[in-house]
This record gives C-alpha cells, structure tokens and sequence, in this order.
C-alpha cells in the first residue's frame, strides 16, 4: 500500500481552491513583478508599458533617494534589530526562570503590544515623542530635559527603532522561551553536578542548543525590520530631511505617490535581492561557527 | 543559602515584571488617556485622569457624518471574518490533501509553496494591485479577503499539524463506511483544534490589523477598516489626541479581547511554527 499508492488525481479535488488561489495571488504577482521591473510604465500618462530590459534597475543604481532610502533601511535594521533579540533573550531568559500561571502571565504581558494595530501605535508614540505635549518630554521636564525625538535629523530613525522594539519584542520573546523549554533539563543539572555556575552554564550549555531557534529568531526578524514602513508611514512619513525614507516607504511612493510602476516593481525586485542575499549569508555563518 | 536563593529568585521576578509593565504601560495608556477631557492631554499632570469623562467616546461614537467609525469597524469585522472563513476552508483541506493523500506532483508543488513565504509582501504589492484593477475588484472589500486566501502560512501550519494526526483512526473510520471528506470534517479537524485556532487566531488579527493592503487598495472613505480609517482621522485630527485615542480603544479592544480568549491556544501555536521540521 505504501510504495504502490496510485497517484492519486481526485486528492486535487481539495486543494485545488487553495491552490488556485496562490497561483493567482502568490505565483502570478511574482512572474508578473518580475515583468513589471523591466518596464518603464507610468500609470498616468496612458502610454502603454514598453520593454525596458535592466533599465529600471539601472536608473536605481544611479538614483540617490534610492542610496539615501537603502542607507536609512540598514541605519534601522543595525539599530533595532540587535536591541530587539538581545533584550527578547534577556526576557525569556528570565521567563523560564518563573513557573506556572505567573510565567504565562508575564508572557502575555511581552505579547501584548504586538496585538495592537500599527496606526493606534503609531498615534500613540507620535503623542509620546510629541515636542510639545509629548509624554517622554513632559516625563522628562523636572529633571530640566528636553529631547527633539521626531524632529532632529540625528534623532528620528533612534526613535522609530525604539518604538519598533517595543510594538515587535513580543513575538521573538514567545519563540525563544518555547526554545528554552525544549532544551533537556538533565543537560543543565549534568552541568551543574561538574562545578558550572549560571553564568557558564549559559555560555556553555544553553546558548549553543538554543542556536537553531536564536537564528530562526534572528533571520525572522532581519527580515521584517528591512520591510519597515508602517512606523515611517505613521510617524514621521520619512522625515525630517528623509533620514526616516526606508526602502519600503520610497517603493510606496514610486508606486502610489508618483505612479511609476515598472520602477516601484524594480526597487522591490532589489529589496527582495537583498533580503535573501542577507537570510543565505546569516544562515551560512551561524552554521559554519 | 536557601535565603540567598530566595533574594535571587525575587530579585529576577522583579526584572521581569518590571519589563513586562514597560510593554504593558503603552496599552494601558492607551485606555487610561482616552478617559482625560483634551487639556488634560495636552497639559500633562498625572498619567490617571483627574476629572475622568467620556466625552470623547461620544464625540467619535456621535458623529456618523464626519468619523463613519462604526462603518469602518463593520467594515473590519466583515473583512477580518471572511478572510478567516476563507484561510481556514482552503488551507485546511489543501493541507489535507498534502499530508494524507497522494496527488501527483505533490513535493514540487509544496516545495514551492512553502519557498513562497520567504517572499516579501512588498513584492507582491505593485503587481497584485494591478491584477486587482483588472479584475474591478479595488476598492471593494473583495480585494482585501480574496488574496489573503492564498496563505502559505495557515497551509505550512496545518500541515504540519495534520502529519501528527495517528493514521489508525482515520483507517478506522474510513472501514467503518465514512467517505474521503467524512474523514476530513469528522476525524482530522476535531483532532487538529488546537492547530485550527491557533490559525483562526492569527488570520483574524492579522486581517484586523492589516495596514498596508487597505492603504492601497481602496480608496472610499466609507470602504476604509478602521486601521487605515484611523490614519485618515489622524491627519485630519491630529490636534484632537482625546478622540484618536478614543478611536485607538475602539480598534484594540475587540482583538486583545480575543487574544485573552484564546491566549493559550494561541503561544502553544507560536510555539510550534516554524521550529519543527
């Protein structure tokens, strides 16, 4: 039965509504990109598109809001990204260190900003970063501070990150803590019988069988913070100066602002390159260490 | 040393309650604020209202011509549940018919399926706009709950689930006279519940929460979900932070109640994906 099972046609029966829908939903919208990105076709001149080659991918090589928006995404990912999963390790490190219902509880609590939808926090923490009557500055005005949060150039993409982490940390501190409870508790006490301390434990025991968990974590979250935009969108929409115009905010813009379409389906195209280029390299390196 | 230990222990307790309210304090704000009358926000004094009212829910609630904010929060509910609808019937029976029958082609086709996650949504974007503009379907709520049928996620998840799923009872009931899809709607997705509202879950909150597809694909105020309903208000009412704070209630908590629902359901979940092969 098991090697001879026919092929078995009417199984297609039941995937085929899901199936059709990811090839037009998923499959088609990729071949379909990839056309895009090598035409030139602006959607409100009426001219239909015509064949461009790498054109599009040319103009963003030599394009300096491309430069200048590919420089505030890694500006961003190098700021949030190793903030978030350092300090997810550090809290379900200290999660599975509790028991029982006060462990559960702390965890939704971590979750809990992650349920809330990107405009609400946003209109949030632009009141927070507000100059004026922002919470953080009238927090701060007894002690004689005032900090220009949105405002200074040096200051913007800081504060989207530390937001970021805030709406983000929830998922990855959930995931590690799951890790952490996977790992063998004979291990720990072994260990602990041959003389280790915590802190040696950790470094000798823990975060090695953590590793695959910690890179899917890692790899995950290197992926969504390049795809940054509702945090830009909603507090500062690139500002001030555009040191806040990541990628994605410039592809919306392209695409919907100014209606270039062949171009916004090229500067994606060079998004994704970049993102798999990065998931590959990071997989190589934590396996080779 | 027992007492060192106990130091040490209430110690860390201290740390991780201290961080879970750093997460929490926000939400909270979020409901507390909404509570204080405009000069209370603008002048801060205390983080808990003085004189609490609720004046801004009335004025939000009241206001149908200006703020449709119960036409966008219907809006959200009909979007989110058909998106739902429609996840859980179309990755739960492809699933199915991956992890227990044998259609031709099977490794090929989940193999590409399964790649597909790793493609970016920004890539889809510009593309999946334009098929929607071919089909007349932009601007209509069709366009946001059709595509978001195609998720190779709930499909992966379910999957998975349903490989632990012990052959024998299937055998058995499929002895005992119960059809292909007897078996399916009668023996796997009971088995699979966990799994099924893990999923429901998710696409629920993901659906309510979504931001960038309604942004781009509608363009009538009164089509709008409320995420995308509240940036529009936002721009227009920025001064006013008492009624978007009050908005922001409104939009959070139908979903934060369902995650306390179903909160464990939900990390045993999280839990699973992505980290068993």
């Amino acid at each position: 039965m098991k090697s001879g099972r026919r092929r078995d046609w009417s199984a297609y029966l039941f995937a085929l509504p899901f199936l059709a829908l990811f090839g037009a939903f998923v499959a088609a919208p990729v071949l379909y990109g990839l056309g895009l990105s090598m035409t030139r076709w602006e959607l409100l001149s009426r001219e239909p598109a015509v064949f461009a080659g790498a054109d599009n991918f040319r103009e963003a090589l030599s394009d300096p809001y491309f430069w200048k928006a590919l420089a505030a995404t890694f500006r961003f990912v190098a700021l949030a990204t190793p903030a978030t999963v350092l300090l997810a390790l550090v809290a379900a490190l200290g999660l599975h260190a509790l028991r029982g219902r006060r462990q559960s509880l702390y965890r939704a609590a971590y979750f809990a900003p992650t349920l809330i939808t990107i405009s609400v926090a946003g209109i949030l923490w632009r009141w927070f970063y507000n100059s004026e009557f922002g919470l953080f500055n009238a927090l701060l005005a007894p002690f004689g501070l005032k900090a220009p949060w949105l405002t200074d150039p040096a200051w913007a993409m800081p504060s989207i990150a530390l937001m970021t982490v805030w709406w983000t940390l929830g998922g990855p501190v959930v995931v590690l803590l799951a890790g952490l409870q996977q790992i063998p508790a004979p291990y720990l006490e072994a260990a602990e019988l041959d003389g280790a301390g915590p802190w040696q434990r950790l470094r000798s025991v823990t975060l090695p069988l953590l590793r695959p968990v910690l890179l899917f974590v890692v790899v995950l979250n290197v992926i969504g913070a390049f795809q940054v935009f509702g945090q830009v969108y909603m507090i500062t929409r690139g500002g001030p100066e555009m040191t806040t115009r990541t990628l994605v905010q410039y592809v919306y813009e392209t695409a919907f602002n100014n209606y270039r379409m062949g171009y916004a389906a090229a500067l994606s195209w060079l998004l994704f390159a970049i993102i798999a280029a990065l998931s590959v390299a990071q997989f190589r390196l934590m396996r080779e260490r | 040393m027992r007492r060192a230990r106990r130091w040490r222990a209430a110690l860390l307790e201290a740390a991780v309650a201290g961080g879970a309210l750093l997460c929490v304090a926000p939400v909270a704000l979020i409901f507390v604020t909404a509570l204080k009358p405009d000069a209370e926000i603008v002048h801060f004094r205390s983080l808990w209202p003085q004189s609490p009212t609720l004046a801004s829910f009335r004025e939000i609630l009241g206001n149908p011509e200006e703020i449709p904010i119960l036409r966008w929060f219907a809006n959200s509910v009909l979007v989110s549940s058909g998106v739902t609808v429609l996840v859980l019937a179309v990755t739960s029976s492809a699933a199915y018919a991956f992890a227990r029958l044998d259609p031709p082609g099977k490794r090929t086709l989940f193999a590409i399926v399964v790649g597909a996650m790793m493609v970016p949504g920004q890539v889809l974007l510009v593309p999946t706009y334009l098929i929607l503009n071919r089909l007349g379907w932009l601007d209509t709520p069709l366009a946001l709950i059709v595509p978001a049928g195609a998720s190779a996620f709930g499909f992966f998840l379910l999957h998975q689930f349903f490989l632990g799923v012990p052959r024998e009872l299937e055998e058995a009931a499929a002895i005992d006279g119960c059809s292909r899809l007897g078996v399916f709607l009668r023996v796997v997705l009971p088995l699979s519940r966990p799994a099924v509202a893990t999923l429901a879950i998710f696409t629920f909150a993901g659906a309510w929460n979504d931001f960038l597809g309604p942004l781009v694909f509608l363009d009538s105020v009164d089509r709008y979900t409320l995420p995308v309903g509240l940036a529009l208000f936002q721009t227009s009412y920025y001064a006013e932070y008492g009624l978007t704070l009050a908005a922001s209630v409104l939009c959070t908590l139908p979903v934060l109640l369902a995650f306390l629902a179903f909160q464990k359901h939900i990390i045993e979940g999280i839990a699973l994906t992505g980290l068993k092969d």
